[in-house]
């Protein structure tokens, strides 16, 4: 019995933390569009949305109002099913990595310890490899199943730079868990304790930050997407909030790498006076500041370019990378 | 003591799925109770810039990019190897080095490969 009523104690914990992670990640997501619209307007000398509420604060509301009223097409010819999936997929996939970041410091209340992280999985970084891979197929699916020109060369697009980027982007990551022992976030942030990981591996920050930029389709990577070639890309057909899912999924990723990258190279939630929270905020709002920035500075790039920066340039570095590591830890040792 | 994993850790993960989902399908009813549809013939066809759709999309053409696909299916499955030996580098000292870089050495021969075969070229055709 009184297990029983622990463990439903523990269940209602990691409900809240759930529910309370849920709704900070969407707040968050969606003003980072406004964050984005008014430091990119800034970037081209000029003023961005300020109509809705004080300095166009109300913008992210007025948008959601909009695509939630707008009517929602499935174009003749689609695929129905893979045209309604395809957008859930992108969305729920960017969402579900989130649930392995830590964003403090073990809470005691009343006696009892509460981890803040919604769950510590052992397999950590291998389940977000899992659900950004995962998240290929909303692109491919949603391009191929609008049965449309753009959107098809868009979702194919998608897949080709993906699975190029996924590369760099994993073996960027071989000497964190050589460093830390661990694919567990917690115990990465915890071997961060003195430094942060980036101070020991700028190489593979610099691959990590490239590739996780590729991978949320962001400018100079947004093949997929390319508006003046291919219209909007993969979700040319998609409208009203189908369309809304896949751009707060754009800006949902944008957090989560930013959250990731914070955990595997910045150190985390770790910072001196502020709360573990806030810092943790703090550094993913500077890496989604830094990719905004990248995008109003750097043109497109050529599909073949994009390529060949991923597989003769990231891959070896990164490989190179694995092995230097590999030396200087054993002679620190 | 309150069990800190209820069920172990992919409840949770579970549950975050359940939440992901609920917040990707609840605002489509939403939308779809309160959009007005509308009429007309032409609402439904597939864009192609205001010109008259021609054809279906799903046609055969050449994806330039397919080989990429297969030398990161071969290499992928490797990265994966490398994760487990990044966890206990370090016990055995030289030994892992040489290791790792016979193992790594042989991986990067596909690359070299396929550099040297002109994959990584873009052929016009």
């Amino acid at each position: 019995m009184l297990n029983m009523l622990l463990w439903i104690a523990g269940f209602i914990i990691l409900l809240v933390k759930l529910m309370i992670i849920l709704g900070v990640l969407l707040f968050f997501a969606g003003y980072l569009v406004w964050v984005e619209r008014k430091f990119l307007a800034r970037l081209q000398i000029r003023y961005g949305p300020n109509r809705a509420g004080p300095y166009g604060l109300l913008q992210p509301l007025a948008d959601i109002v909009k695509m939630l009223v707008k009517e929602d097409t499935v174009p003749d010819g689609a695929d129905r099913a893979f045209f309604l999936i395809a957008p859930a997929v992108v969305a729920a996939t960017a969402i579900l990595m989130f649930s392995v970041v830590p964003f403090g410091k073990d809470l005691t209340l009343w006696g009892q310890k509460v981890p803040l992280v919604v769950t510590d999985l052992n397999i950590g970084l291998l389940f977000v490899f899992a659900m950004s891979s995962l998240g290929v197929y909303g692109v491919a699916l949603g391009g191929w199943a609008s049965n449309s020109k753009y959107g098809l060369l868009g979702g194919i697009r998608g897949a080709a730079q993906m699975i190029s980027y996924e590369l760099p982007l994993g073996l960027s990551l071989v000497p964190i868990v050589m460093m830390a022992h661990s694919f567990s976030m917690v115990k990465i942030v915890a071997a961060q304790q003195k430094y942060p990981f980036i101070l020991f591996q700028p190489l593979a920050f610099m691959i990590f930050a490239i590739s996780s930029m590729a991978e949320s389709k962001r400018i100079p990577f947004d093949l997929p997407e390319a508006e003046n070639e291919l219209v909007a890309g993969y979700h040319t057909e998609y409208s009203g909030m189908r369309f809304g899912l896949f751009f707060l999924g754009e800006y949902v990723h944008i957090m989560v790498f930013g959250a990731i990258m914070s955990v595997l190279f910045l150190g985390g939630w770790r910072g001196p006076f502020l709360p573990p929270v806030v810092w943790l905020l703090i550094k993913i709002l500077a890496v989604a500041l830094f990719m905004i920035w990248v995008r109003g500075t750097l043109p497109r790039l050529r599909y073949d370019q994009l390529m060949a920066l991923g597989w003769k340039v990231l891959i070896p570095l990164a490989l190179i990378n694995i092995l230097a590591t590999g030396a200087v830890g054993l002679m620190i040792n | 003591m309150i069990p800190q994993k209820p069920m172990g850790d992919f409840l949770a993960v579970a549950l975050f799925l359940v939440a992901g989902l609920a917040f990707a399908v609840v605002p489509m009813i939403i939308s779809r109770l309160i959009v007005k549809r509308g009429q007309g013939a032409q609402r439904e066809a597939t864009y192609e810039s205001g010109m008259e759709t021609i054809g279906s999309a799903w046609i055969q053409f050449t994806v330039a990019y397919y080989i990429y696909a297969l030398i990161f299916l071969a290499f992928d499955v490797d990265v994966l190897y490398l994760f487990p030996v990044g966890t206990v580098y370090g016990e055995y000292a030289v030994r892992d080095l040489v290791e790792v870089i016979v193992f790594v050495g042989i991986l990067s021969l596909a690359i070299v490969y396929a550099w040297r075969k002109g994959v990584f070229e873009w052929k016009r055709r």
